[in-house]
């Protein structure tokens, strides 16, 4: 009877580390890939976007402390890319479409950040920016030259790019909404693209009914 | 004693840098090859460490049902992409395996005779539905689910994983069509 004690107790207690294991291992069963334990804890950090200096489409080159007073609505890219990232620039091109004009380039500014700086050069981002239909100005393109600023910046907003043998990349997509304190905000999915303009528009509204 | 020692010597070979390194570089190996080693190298060790807390162990785990229910819950969290993929970029995670993975090995060893043919066919079929059901996740998927791996390894893997659920089904075909009227039934 004693032995038959122990044995259930032990029985209960193994159930409960079991399910203690489960629960902590993927955030209380909301993530159980490391993209959304990725998201998870990016929503929670709320990272500040780090001081880096971008040359866009256009040759200018200026730091991202420029954008500041305005929400900036960024994803990461590379002009090479040939699945992803142009499914992903359409999407942005929804989402852009979506936000009322009054305040695309007052409130907010759209900016695709290139990760391979090497080949997306001014020229090739200029030609990249028209097949989306991006402005330039108001929806910019741009790559940050120095590598240890890019590395940086992708190791803050949780962005894993993996070089592959035929010159592209693997890597993980999202949007992500900084606000004009250059506060990361949202990482949305860039799939779900009405969820993701109304999350703008509603963010974007508060802000300027301010 | 031999037992002992080959376990000891499979979990040192399997640290060592190059060889972690080489199996993690490519996730099926990863996943079906270190991990069930790694339970191995603790399988083979675990005689020795039954035998030394008999005692201890035979009156919390008696039937062992305690021990398989721990086995079944870390081996599921090692099949999670998540956990695959954090073990290489958080070295606590790495740890972890090294230590959580061996530990399941020696619960296995001193649980599983224990357990009743009822206990034993339950687990079976419960691991039997989990790789088919990882199987077919990381065959199906259509997006990449580990950010260390490319979407064509996450595929590759989840073959595998067919190919046990397979050999699995199998065994269980071969066990029913075979005599087994002399084998004691506990």
């Amino acid at each position: 009877m004693r032995k038959n004690w122990r044995n259930k107790v032990a029985i209960l207690l193994s159930v409960f580390a079991g399910l203690l294991l489960l629960y902590i291992g993927t955030d209380g069963f909301r993530a159980f890939t490391a993209e959304s334990a990725r998201t998870y804890q990016l929503m929670k950090e709320k990272p500040v976007f780090p001081e880096v200096t971008l040359e866009d489409s256009n040759n200018r080159i200026y730091p991202f402390s420029d954008f500041e007073g305005k929400y900036v609505m960024l994803t990461f890219i590379y002009t090479a890319c040939a699945d992803v990232c142009p499914k992903l620039g359409m999407n942005l091109a929804e989402v852009y479409e979506q936000v009322p004009s009054e305040f695309i380039g007052e409130n907010i500014v759209f900016l695709s950040i290139s990760f391979d700086p090497k080949r997306d050069d001014p020229a090739t981002l200029d030609k990249y920016r028209t097949y989306f239909g991006s402005d330039g100005e108001t929806w910019r393109m741009a790559r940050i030259p120095d590598q240890t600023e890019l590395d940086r910046l992708l190791e803050e907003f949780g962005v894993i790019v993996i070089p592959d043998d035929y010159g592209n990349f693997t890597h993980n997509s999202a949007f992500y909404l900084v606000d004009k304190n250059g506060v990361l905000q949202e990482v949305m999915d860039y799939t779900k693209i009405d969820k993701a303009a109304d999350t703008v528009i509603s963010m974007v509204e508060e802000e300027a009914g301010d | 004693m031999g037992k002992t020692r080959y376990g000891i010597v499979l979990f040192v070979l399997l640290l060592l840098p190059p060889i972690r390194l080489g199996m993690e570089s490519i996730m099926i190996v990863h996943m079906l090859i270190q991990l069930p080693l790694l339970i191995l190298a603790g399988w083979l060790t675990g005689d020795v460490v039954v035998r030394k807390f008999y005692d201890v162990w035979d009156r919390w785990n008696g039937n062992g049902i305690p021990g398989i229910i721990l086995v079944f819950f870390i081996t599921l969290f090692w099949m999670f992409p998540r956990t695959l993929d954090e073990a290489l970029t958080y070295n606590s995670m790495e740890f972890l395996k090294f230590i959580s993975l061996p530990f399941v090995g020696l619960l296995l060893r001193g649980s599983w005779e224990k357990l009743h043919t009822l206990g034993k066919t339950f687990i079976y079929l419960n691991y039997l539905s989990m790789f088919g059901l990882f199987a077919w996740l990381y065959i199906d998927s259509p997006i990449q689910i580990c950010n260390n791996y490319l979407e064509t390894q996450q595929k590759v893997l989840g073959w595998g994983m067919l190919f046990i659920t397979v050999l699995m089904i199998l065994s269980i075909i071969h066990y029913v069509f075979t005599d087994h009227s002399k084998e004691n039934v506990t």
